[in-house]
């Protein structure tokens, strides 16, 4: 039997966001999904789709962005789809942790957080010029 | 996302945000919130307790509101997170370079001091 997927299409705009966070959380409602795997599952989805409509933009287009939803029985994975700017995530440092405030970067937590709340990240350009983003994170 | 101001006692403003610090409540609060506390200059009590969920983008806004009233030699203390938003205080090191405590009582000691 083949796994269940449920798949949130939308632009890639501050609107977009808004409307496809509200039917991630809808799905994690259907699902039952509480606690730590709730929220790394929604701060994935907040991270990755944040840097799509910030960056992703290509030649003044919006990206359109499609994320999939698979639960598992150990897992909820997230597959992230986009036509936007290629970004291969994996290979970005961490922000350096600064000693004082006057030293802190602004930038650069989203993909910090986004390693700390998976377990696995791949990522693969498509063949139809796509970025694809996999991003497992573990239910217990 | 909401702001609900507290008073201002001894220079010190007490005040708590409510709701989700995700890309859209950053959206809405981040510029209500810096026209509240950083042009008066005065030392803030953040109580977060009622906060569900925060992200990077209300990592950069706490610190970047916390290095405004920084220059003007006040305080910024957080409190009250709830365990995940905390996780997150403590993921990105943002407990090491802003005061983040666990209740009212121990954040007034940190701003009184």
């Amino acid at each position: 039997m083949s796994a269940r997927r449920i798949g949130i299409r939308f632009p890639g705009t501050h609107a977009g966001f808004a409307q496809g966070f509200a039917r991630l959380r809808e799905a994690l409602d259907a699902e039952r999904l509480a606690g730590t795997a709730r929220y790394n599952a929604e701060l994935v989805f907040e991270e990755i789709v944040a840097n799509i409509v910030s960056h992703g933009a290509r030649n003044g287009r919006e990206a359109d962005v499609c994320v999939t939803l698979e639960p598992r029985a150990d897992s909820i994975v997230l597959i992230f789809s986009d036509d936007g700017v290629p970004f291969d995530p994996r290979g970005r440092p961490d922000p350096v942790i600064p000693k004082t405030l006057a030293e802190a970067k602004i930038g650069g937590f989203g993909l910090m957080l986004v390693r700390h709340a998976a377990s696995s990240l791949d990522y693969v350009r498509t063949a139809d010029d796509r970025n694809r983003l996999t991003v497992i994170v573990p239910r217990g | 996302m909401q702001l609900q101001l507290g008073n201002e006692v001894d220079g010190v403003l007490n005040l708590s945000l409510v709701g989700r610090l995700d890309t859209p409540g950053v959206d809405h609060i981040e510029t209500p919130l810096t026209a509240h506390l950083v042009p008066r200059g005065a030392s803030v009590m953040i109580d977060l307790s009622q906060v569900t969920f925060i992200g990077s983008g209300g990592i950069r806004m706490f610190i970047t509101i916390a290095r405004a009233l920084g220059r003007k030699g006040s305080k910024m203390v957080l409190y009250g997170a709830q365990p995940l938003v905390a996780q997150v205080f403590e993921t990105t090191s943002l407990n090491q370079i802003v005061p983040v405590r666990s209740d009212a009582t121990a954040a007034a000691a940190v701003v009184h001091s």
